[in-house]
């Protein structure tokens, strides 16, 4: 494969797998390294021991591979791995023996991706099927440092995007909670290039 | 009367019923319960019950069956009162009362259901001449003549189950009469029964105080008549004239101030009935329950004014009775716990209601006394409370006692004028010293000592929701400040002495740290014991000091206290002011190692010691000691320096009778001293910002003091002289460390204050190179970034998203900033920002936090700018609006929540479009852009071809949010008030879009008004009903009938109608449900005609009929017929009032 923002053993180009922040500038939403894993923060709280202590953040996050909860507890002034958290737009062009075919921009196709399980799975493969164009966006973690073949893990979410129609999804894909998702990307591109003016 | 046929059958069905009702859930059905509960409310619904409930109560044993006959007797008197031979009612009444009294042995619930139901009767025939009630009177007082406790509880009931019936409050029951009947019932009751209860309760209380021993069963009885006399002394006596707030009867009866009528004056201004309140409180005082019964009633007592004095001198001698009886009985003892705060509601109580003049008539020494006491008091009530604190208590009964007597203080010392001069010093004194004695740590100070001098010493965990000291005890804290002010002349110098010290001992302390420290380079066992004891003590002085120094009241100017200013004036000629200087420019230094150091002016001197406290902070963060440090302490002594400042730097003399000099010299404008005190704030601020960024409420006080060092004009000039400003800019320009590790609220306050220092004056140059530092580079950082070519797919990155929103929240800052005199650049730079965010809109629009903080920025533009926008501008305002709407209804399309059980906050988006709606409209009613002439031609040749009104994005928002808002999401206070809020501007404003909106969506307007109308707060009611009157006048204007407007303000007509006439409403409310009832009317006078027959027709009482329709007339003769003109509505409003005042009670019922 000869996509280099996919190599999860050394990162991409430029980009760390993670890179340190003070625990105070962490935002709920936000992503940060507990207990050695790429977390979504869905909780942050302060407190201190003591009227005179120093203030400590208390974090819960959620594991954006497994789901697991983790929770922690530091001083503020202490430095966070934060994980990069990179996402990549798809076209669907083919569905084979549960592995998604997706063209990325460059042209490249990826196969290595196992089609979600589930409703979701057969709504994409219904939707494909009647001829429907189907983006797939792709958010995955550089931070840890994976075996290659456990790299479909590293899949965070599948988002779909229904080109064309007014259906839009709420996609669970475990282990990650309920995103809410909808319209096109195409428009984005579109958007961005009319800020540009 | 209805003979008892078929008696026993009724009572087998009744009873079995009742046996399913009571039966434990799981072995019933829900229908069996219902079909039971259905058989007990036919039955009391049954005609003339009143044999079959006698033959029930003397026959059957079940209890709940009992308790329902005598419901249903009371419900059926009440139902056929005037069917009902007079006798027959009176034997009734007997008939009850006496099975009572024969059947000792009832159960409780029963006996005061029958009660209940005798009360109800008496009640019900206090007002009909032809029936005699009186004799219960009689008949209760033989009961209590009786002495026997089980038949005197029983009175007791009685006189209970009267007193609750004829309050007229919410434990009166429900007979359905009108609130007039009520009215008048309380009326009569007050003037007469009710001192004949009192009179008996006395009696009563008089016999028991005598006794010697009183076994268990006669103490309980003599409880019951003490929480019966107390219920009597906060009756809420009703005026004896019909006030217009009269229909409000039904008060929730707390707190209430002993106002009697003057008939009482005989049975309550005698000096016999407060003795005996203080004799039966001596007695009882160690039962805490009877003993809060007696400090009640004494504490009501102490509340009596009113018609009830004829003259002042009675008002002296009553007061000087009761501190004479309050002295001897406080003096005498030593106070219970459950004492404490009783005692302090009586003199609460005494210190409000008594006028400064009573208070000051009184014989000096009496008053001299009381305030001695007073004093003494206080103090031993702090300390106790302290104790409370340490020991952790659940009931801090001191400290809510310690409350009330600052407080009383504080109501007491506001007004000293009256009383003669310094009379207050000597106890303030004494009340300031304990209460640092308590705050300090030993050996001056008892804080965390238990009552036998233990030192109790532990570390708790403290969550961000607490509050901070500074407000949990505001109260205590505005009370001792002004104390401390009252007795000036020791309090500034023992906050200083004792300030100097503790900063150096702080410093003495961490430098022997360092020293070990740097000696060993084994982790230091810092004893934080006595880093924290002094911590601790710093963090009080701080607090009082500020609290004594300066006010912060909200968007007034603060004054220098009169007290101390007097206090600096005074000392001005025995002070050297250039010690004085000297003092205040050496933070670095021990203040008594300056030669001349006594003779300085005390109130720098105390200012001087919070920067002495600060110095030693700072350099302690510079010598890397900052783990040793309190970030509590720093956000003491910033929240300190930004009071101070807001009072004391560049001091305007016009605003003073008399100013001190020391004060004018070190502060005034254009001295060296405010020049060097901003410079040395400055650097505070930005030494804090980069050392304490891990700190964010510390941070936080910082960055206001920061504003407010920059917000008034007169600071900023100076702010923009320091080097250290521009480094600031700079620095947070290149969003780098240390200042982008702070939070970002913090963020958005720190480009606010940079904005707002960039109007200070400067010559253009300047100001241009100020600008270029402080907000070009945000724009070029950002165009850059959105202009990269991959930005599409890098836009997901961490470190992008952080860039977007840390400009996003800048942008928010940018518009906090605004002020009428630099709306114009800020305009224009803001809006070149707006088109970008929309953008951002799509690329971001699966971060839900990203749009949020896009959407908050266009609502803060608008919220803070639009009313000084000139036509163009506005316009320009609305159309990127219209875009922001348009994007976000694209992208909310179809979009499904998660679920209906969701949190507020994930209807964030929504609340926010609804509030940039608002902030849109309200320039229909605030408006300060310049309408001069010469700019409006300008404006207007450039806004010719005019595209967007606000009317267009306002609609166009609504039909966005109208299909968002569900029934569901009214549950949410937030969502519900600012709906409410949007949907009453827009039919007040844009009356004319309503008819055009689509189907669905007029419907649903129209149902969210009549439910916010009839079903919500009493707020989003009236809101509703301000948006009924432009809606009417909308379909009058047409002229078209039968439009859907038409007739849903048919619909209105009605709904305002009952809710004037024939529902209790808050008094607040008539003036606007009378606008939208009058336009209403003139839109549809047959309508209003009918309902005023069909209202008149349902009135059974000639009387009643006649009065109601003089009334009706009445109402509406100014204004025959209605036309929707000013002058008539005017009219019909006040004489919509008389009528409420008039007929309301007759026909609200309850």
């Amino acid at each position: 494969m000869a996509d280099a923002d996919l190599d999860f053993t050394t990162g991409d180009a430029g980009a760390s797998a993670t890179y340190p922040m003070q625990c105070s500038a962490l935002r709920k939403n936000g992503f940060v390294v507990l207990k050695g894993r790429p977390c979504k923060i869905v909780e942050m709280s302060t407190s201190k021991t003591g009227k005179h202590g120093h203030a400590k953040v208390h974090m819960v996050g959620i594991d954006i591979f497994t789901g697991k909860k983790y929770e922690d507890i530091c001083p503020s002034t202490h430095n966070m791995d934060v994980p990069n958290i990179k996402r990549m737009d798809y076209q669907l062009i083919g569905i084979q023996d549960g592995y998604l075919s997706l063209l990325q921009d460059s042209g490249e196709v990826r196969e290595d991706l196992k089609m979600p399980e589930g409703d979701l799975g057969k709504e994409i493969e219904s939707k494909f099927d009647a001829g429907e164009e189907i983006l797939v966006s792709v958010f995955y973690s550089v931070y840890l440092k994976l075996e290659p073949l456990t790299l479909q893990i590293a899949i965070l979410l599948i988002v779909l995007f229904i080109l064309g129609s007014t259906n839009f999804y709420f996609v669970l894909f475990p282990p990650l909670q309920i995103t809410v998702l909808s319209a096109m990307n195409e428009e984005s591109a579109v958007a961005i290039k009319a800020m540009a003016k | 009367m209805m003979a008892a046929v078929g008696a026993p059958e009724v009572i087998s069905q009744l009873e079995s019923a009742a046996k399913v009702l009571m039966a434990p859930p799981s072995m019933v059905s829900t229908e069996q319960r219902q079909h039971a509960e259905h058989i007990f409310l036919s039955f009391r619904k049954s005609k003339s019950p009143f044999g079959v409930c006698k033959h029930i109560l003397e026959t059957s044993k079940v209890d709940y069956v009992l308790f329902q006959a005598a419901t249903a007797i009371m419900e059926a008197v009440v139902r056929e009162w005037v069917l009902l031979e007079k006798n027959s009612i009176e034997s009734l009444r007997t008939f009850l009362l006496t099975y009572v009294l024969q059947r000792p042995n009832l159960q409780k619930y029963v006996r005061e259901q029958i009660l209940l139901a005798v009360a109800v009767i008496v009640k019900r025939g206090s007002l009909d001449k032809s029936i005699n009630c009186k004799s219960i009177f009689h008949e209760v007082s033989q009961l209590i003549s009786s002495g026997n406790p089980t038949v005197q509880t029983l009175a007791c009931s009685i006189l209970t189950a009267l007193l609750s019936e004829f309050s007229s409050s919410n434990k009166t029951s429900n007979i359905g009469l009108s609130m007039e009947f009520h009215g008048s019932c309380k009326r009569v009751f007050q003037e007469d029964d009710l001192r004949q209860i009192f009179v008996l309760t006395m009696e009563v209380l008089q016999e028991f105080s005598r006794r010697e021993n009183l076994n268990a069963q006669m103490s309980s009885v003599f409880q019951r008549y003490l929480a019966l006399a107390n219920q009597v002394l906060s009756w809420n006596f009703l005026p004896p004239n019909l006030g217009r707030h009269y229909i409000a009867v039904f008060e929730a009866t707390q707190n209430v101030m002993l106002k009697p009528t003057e008939s009482w004056r005989e049975a309550l201004l005698d000096n016999r009935v407060m003795d005996l309140f203080f004799t039966v409180h001596r007695k009882i005082r160690e039962d805490s329950d009877m003993a809060q019964d007696s400090l009640q009633c004494l504490a009501q007592l102490a509340s009596m004014h009113g018609p009830i004095f004829p003259d002042e001198t009675a008002q002296v001698s009553y007061l000087a009775h009761m501190l004479e009886g309050l002295l001897s009985m406080i003096n005498g003892i030593e106070i219970e716990d459950s004492e404490a705060v009783g005692i302090s509601n009586i003199i609460s109580n005494l210190i409000t209601t008594f006028p400064r003049s009573v208070l000051t008539a009184l014989p000096s020494e009496l008053f001299s006394s009381f305030i001695n006491c007073l004093t003494l008091l206080t103090c031993s009530f702090g300390r106790s409370a302290a104790l409370e604190e340490v020991l952790d208590k659940d009931d801090m009964v001191y400290m809510e006692a310690y409350d009330k007597l600052l407080e009383s203080w504080l109501t007491l010392v506001q007004e000293d004028e009256h009383f003669p001069r310094g009379c207050f010093v000597q106890p303030a004194v004494q009340v300031f010293n304990s209460y640092i004695q308590c705050h300090l740590a030993a050996p001056d100070g008892t804080r965390n000592l238990t009552a036998n001098g233990v030192a109790s010493h532990d570390e708790e965990e403290i969550n961000e929701l607490q509050e901070d000291d500074r407000e949990l005890f505001s109260d205590q804290l505005a009370s001792i400040g002004m104390l401390g002010r009252i007795a000036a002349e020791h309090c500034i110098p023992l906050l200083t002495s004792l300030l100097e010290d503790r900063v150096t001992r702080l410093h003495g302390q961490l430098q022997r740290h360092q020293q070990h420290l740097m000696a060993s380079s084994a982790p230091d066992s810092v004893d934080r014991k006595v880093l924290d004891d002094l911590y601790e003590d710093i963090h009080w002085l701080i607090l009082v000091s500020g609290y004594l120094l300066a006010d912060d009241p909200q968007g007034e100017t603060p004054l220098i206290p009169s007290e101390v200013m007097e206090y600096s004036i005074k000392h001005s000629t025995e002070v050297d002011i250039n010690t004085t200087l000297q003092i205040l420019g050496s933070p670095g230094e021990k203040a008594t190692s300056i030669p001349g150091c006594n003779r300085t002016d005390s109130v720098i001197r105390l200012l001087s010691a919070v920067l002495r406290t600060s110095e030693v902070e700072s350099r302690a963060t510079r010598a890397s000691l900052i783990e040793l440090l309190s970030p509590q302490m720093g956000k003491d002594i910033v929240w300190f320096l930004r009071r101070w400042a807001k009072t004391y730097l560049l001091v305007d003399e016009k605003l003073y009778s008399q100013i001190s000099m020391p004060l004018s010299t070190a502060f005034g404008a254009d001295t060296e001293g405010a020049q060097w005190i901003v410079g040395y704030l400055l650097e505070k601020v930005i030494n804090n910002l980069s050392v304490w960024s891990s700190e964010p409420e510390l941070a936080n006080d910082t960055v206001e003091l920061l504003v407010t060092l920059v917000e008034k004009r007169e600071r900023a000039n100076i702010v923009v002289q320091c080097e250290n400003w521009w480094n600031l800019a700079k620095q947070f320009a290149s969003r780098s460390p240390p200042l982008h590790l702070l939070s970002s609220p913090i963020q958005r306050t720190l480009m606010k204050a940079l904005v707002l220092g960039g109007f200070a004056h400067m010559d253009s140059d300047t100001k241009q190179q100020y600008w270029a530092e402080v907000l070009h580079p945000l724009q070029q950082r950002f165009l850059n970034l959105i202009n990269q070519e991959n930005f599409a797919q890098i836009c997901q990155e961490e470190a992008v998203k952080q860039e977007i929103v840390a400009t996003l929240e800048a942008l928010c800052g940018i518009a906090e900033a605004t002020q009428i005199d630099n709306v114009g650049s800020l305009f224009s730079f803001l809006m070149d920002f707006l088109s970008s965010c929309i953008g951002l809109m799509e690329v971001y629009q699966n971060s839900p936090e990203t749009v949020n903080l896009i959407i908050e920025v266009f609502v803060e533009v608008a919220h803070k700018q639009i009313c000084y926008l000139g036509e163009t501008k506005s316009m320009k305002l609305y159309e990127v609006c219209l875009t922001l709407l348009q994007v976000y209804s694209k992208n909310n399309l179809g979009r499904k929540r998660l679920d209906v059980a969701a949190e507020e906050d994930q209807y964030q988006d929504l609340l926010l479009i609804m509030e940039l709606l608002t902030n849109l409209l309200s320039k229909e009613f605030i408006d300060f852009s310049d309408t001069d002439e010469v700019f409006r031609g300008q404006e207007q040749s450039t806004g010719a071809g005019r595209t967007v009104s606000a009317a267009d994005v306002v609609l166009f928002g609504v039909n966005i949010v109208l299909p968002l808002m569900s029934q569901d999401l009214l549950k949410f206070p937030s969502l519900c008030n600012q709906y409410y809020k949007l949907i009453t501007f827009i039919c007040e404003i844009f009356p004319e879009k309503i008819p055009q909106l689509p189907e669905e969506l007029f419907k649903s307007l129209m149902f969210s008004l009549e439910l916010g109308m009839t079903s919500m707060s009493s707020e989003i009611s009236q809101l509703c009903l301000e948006a009924l009157s432009p809606l009417a006048e909308q379909c009058a204007k047409t002229q078209e009938k039968d439009t859907p407007l038409f007739i849903a303000t048919r619909h209105f007509l009605k709904l305002v109608f009952d809710m004037l006439v024939l529902q209790k409403h808050n008094t607040e409310m008539t003036v606007a449900a009378g606008e939208a009832l009058y336009t209403l009317v003139c839109l549809h006078q047959a309508e209003y005609s009918e309902l005023v027959e069909s209202l008149l027709s349902s009135q059974r009482d000639a009387v009643i009929y006649q009065r109601l329709a003089d009334a009706f007339n009445t109402l509406t003769a100014s204004s025959t017929p209605p036309t929707m003109d000013r002058k008539q509505k005017v009219a019909f409003l006040k004489s919509l009032e008389e009528f409420v005042a008039n007929v309301g009670g007759l026909l609200c019922v309850k």
